[in-house]
């Protein structure tokens, strides 16, 4: 919470979370304020330029452009959430229990990470819907599965520096139970990192969950999703050239404000630099705001960890 | 391995223990790609397992009697005990056998082998159009630290972050095949046919590909290339009078390239994945036109060979990736217990 509080002293942290604010809302909200029914066809007018009546036109069913984006932010933003929440809750105890849990344990867990780092999402996507049964929770599921190695590395990266810190091996001499030294010592330094990871992952799973109903998978046609939308326009190029753009502008509105945001919260400290808009945009701080973090090769990793040890 | 190192005695200690270090370095990453390997099948065959589904309900529909689905599944394997299952399925495909489609009784083997080439051609255009753009990226950037150049392109890199690939390939269709008319919009000519014309049809899927991957890539060599420039080698370079070009290429490049190797090889199962999109958008028969139908029928055998092979791919590339790493990296070749380090 204090870190957000910071992040929002910086001019591009909150424009970020008005921007996200703005894209809760039309979650909760989206489909109740939109100006027409996203489902209603108007076979009269069909695929029209935006006017006073359509504000952003209309679709190739006669469909209000509009409220189809407002209420397909739900599906849309939702998908991606259950996927990150999937991802948290398999990738970041076994994260922690890697550092503690013997060298065994250790070379399992990052095989099995390194196994679903092979698994590229959308063919997953696919397999796992066409053995069972195609559906938002099974697609979304799949995906947040394939991403937990993205929590799994970032909290074991982050564990293992910690562990080395000199008031965890004194708080360890000094006979605190391992489940003791985790809660006070380790989980409020790896909440931080797990914040601007989270706002990474909720950014793939995104693009990801476009992706997936870009396909025509987990969510079936009527129901308006952001890549829906844009498969269904995609067939109507040579007449509305530019109506991909509003469905690609929310996607693209959405990740950037959630980059922009990890990149924010990565900086605040309390007495962290702050910077300006422009500088944000074209030299970001530390780390490249890539989906994945950089990757900790396990050797060096290991070798890092055991410096202390020798 | 071991009667080089036997044969070599009398060679230099430095050279042996520098050939047990590659042995032991190559060794271990063989041994993940091998554990990986049976990973993914239990993954994939897991999944086919958990889905319970058979071929004589899917096939034989309501009608079929007791006894025509007792021989159904005697016919594919599956009256036997899982843990049988999966050996037979896993033995069956490493001798490439990855069985026949329930519904058309073609081997999944050849549907697979007509339609990778498609996703591989194209990935691999990506891949290189990828390091192409995204090393000229990074290094143009580096070289211009701070400058216009290197804001263009990192604003460049923010952008594209923010992007679908299949947005980026909408785009392209609109500008070079609607607007301009100068390529087609979607259709594939395989390339043993005609290069030129696989060229006019891949260009613009491998484009749209490739972008995620330049990106992710310039800018993580622009930013390991500007650390590296600051550590004392280069500014001792500098001084000795070398030009800062000349010390780029000649000096740090080949020090800055491990974490961007690192980012091409995450690339590549995003590539690949994002192949079927690819698929889908410029209407190309590859793998994932495969994959759809099938899960559209629910015709495991075809579904499963479909991930598995993928998988493979994608591994066999990080493997490649691992390797090169390997050779750059004197770090990573060295033995684990610290009394047999080089330095």
């Amino acid at each position: 919470m204090n870190t957000l509080r910071l992040a929002w002293r910086d001019p591009a942290g909150k424009a970020s979370m008005i921007v996200l604010a703005g894209i809760l809302f039309l979650v909760f909200f989206g489909s109740m304020l939109a100006p027409h029914d996203p489902l209603a066809q108007d076979p009269a007018n069909m695929l029209q330029n935006p006017s006073a009546e359509h504000w952003l036109g209309t679709d190739y069913l006669g469909r209000d452009v509009l409220s189809r984006l407002m209420a397909g932010t739900r599906i849309s933003v939702l998908g991606a959430v259950e996927a990150v929440l999937t991802a948290m809750l398999i990738g970041i105890l076994p994260g922690l229990a890697s550092v503690w849990l013997g060298p065994k344990f250790e070379w399992f867990s990052l095989r099995v990470t390194d196994t679903l780092m092979v698994v590229p999402f959308t063919v997953f996507a696919i397999a796992v819907v066409g053995t069972l049964g195609n559906g938002l929770h099974q697609s979304m599921i799949a995906i947040g599965i394939l991403m937990s190695p993205l929590y799994f590395r970032v909290t074991r990266a982050v564990t293992m520096g910690l562990r080395q810190q000199q008031y965890v091996e004194a708080a360890e001499l000094m006979g605190a139970s391992q489940w003791w030294i985790l809660r006070k010592h380790i989980w409020s330094k790896v909440l931080p990192t797990l914040a601007v990871t989270t706002a990474q992952a909720l950014g793939t799973a995104l693009l990801v969950m476009a992706s997936l109903t870009f396909l025509g998978l987990g969510v079936t046609p009527p129901a308006p999703t952001w890549g829906g939308m844009l498969a269904s326009d995609l067939a109507y190029l040579t007449q509305q050239p530019w109506a991909p753009l509003f469905p690609g502008l929310m996607i693209m509105l959405t990740v950037g404000s959630l980059n922009l945001l990890a990149d924010v919260v990565r900086d605040a400290t309390p007495d962290g630099v702050r910077r300006s808009w422009r500088r944000r945009l074209t030299s970001p701080s530390a780390g490249p705001i890539t989906a994945l973090p950089t990757v900790i090769e396990p050797e060096k990793e290991r070798a890092d960890a055991r410096v202390p040890a020798a | 391995m071991s009667a080089t190192v036997a044969a070599g005695t009398s060679w230099p200690t430095e050279r042996i223990r520098r050939l047990r270090g590659y042995a032991a370095a190559f060794g271990r990453v063989a041994l993940i790609a091998v554990t990986v390997f049976l990973f993914a099948t239990v993954l994939t065959f897991g999944l086919g397992a958990l889905s319970g589904a058979n071929p004589a309900a899917a096939v034989l529909g309501e009608t079929a009697t007791p006894e025509d689905i007792a021989r159904m599944n005697h016919q594919f394997g599956l009256d036997l005990p899982l843990w049988q299952q999966y050996l037979n399925w896993l033995g069956n495909a490493l001798q490439g056998d990855l069985g026949v489609s329930w519904f058309t009784t073609v081997p999944v083997t050849d549907s697979i082998r007509a339609a990778l080439p498609v996703d591989l051609s194209i990935a691999g255009l990506a891949l290189l159009l990828a390091v192409v753009f995204g090393v000229t990226g990074g290094v143009a950037a580096a070289l211009s630290n701070g400058g216009v150049v290197d804001r263009t392109v990192t604003l460049l890199c923010s952008i594209v972050a923010t992007m679908p690939p299949f947005v980026i390939g909408i785009g392209l269709i609109v500008l070079f095949s609607v607007q301009l008319e100068w390529l087609p919009s979607g259709g594939y000519v395989p390339i043993s046919q005609s290069p030129v014309e696989w060229l006019r049809f891949a260009i613009l899927p491998a484009l749209a590909l490739s972008v995620d991957a330049a990106g992710g890539l310039a800018r993580q060599l622009r930013t390991s290339l500007v650390g590296a420039l600051r550590e004392n080698y280069a500014t001792g370079a500098e001084m000795r009078g070398f030009s800062r070009r000349r010390v780029l290429f000649g000096h740090v490049l080949r020090n800055a390239s491990g974490p961007a190797l690192a980012v091409l090889g995450l690339a590549v199962p995003t590539i690949i994945g994002g192949a079927v999109i690819a698929e889908k958008l410029f209407n190309l028969p590859g793998i994932a036109q495969l994959a759809l139908q099938s899960a559209e029928q629910g015709d495991v055998p075809v579904i499963l060979g479909t991930l598995l092979v993928t998988v493979i791919v994608v591994l066999i590339a990080s493997t490649v990736v691992n390797v090169i790493q390997t050779a750059l990296n004197p770090v990573a070749r060295r033995p684990r217990n610290p009394q047999g380090g080089t330095s």
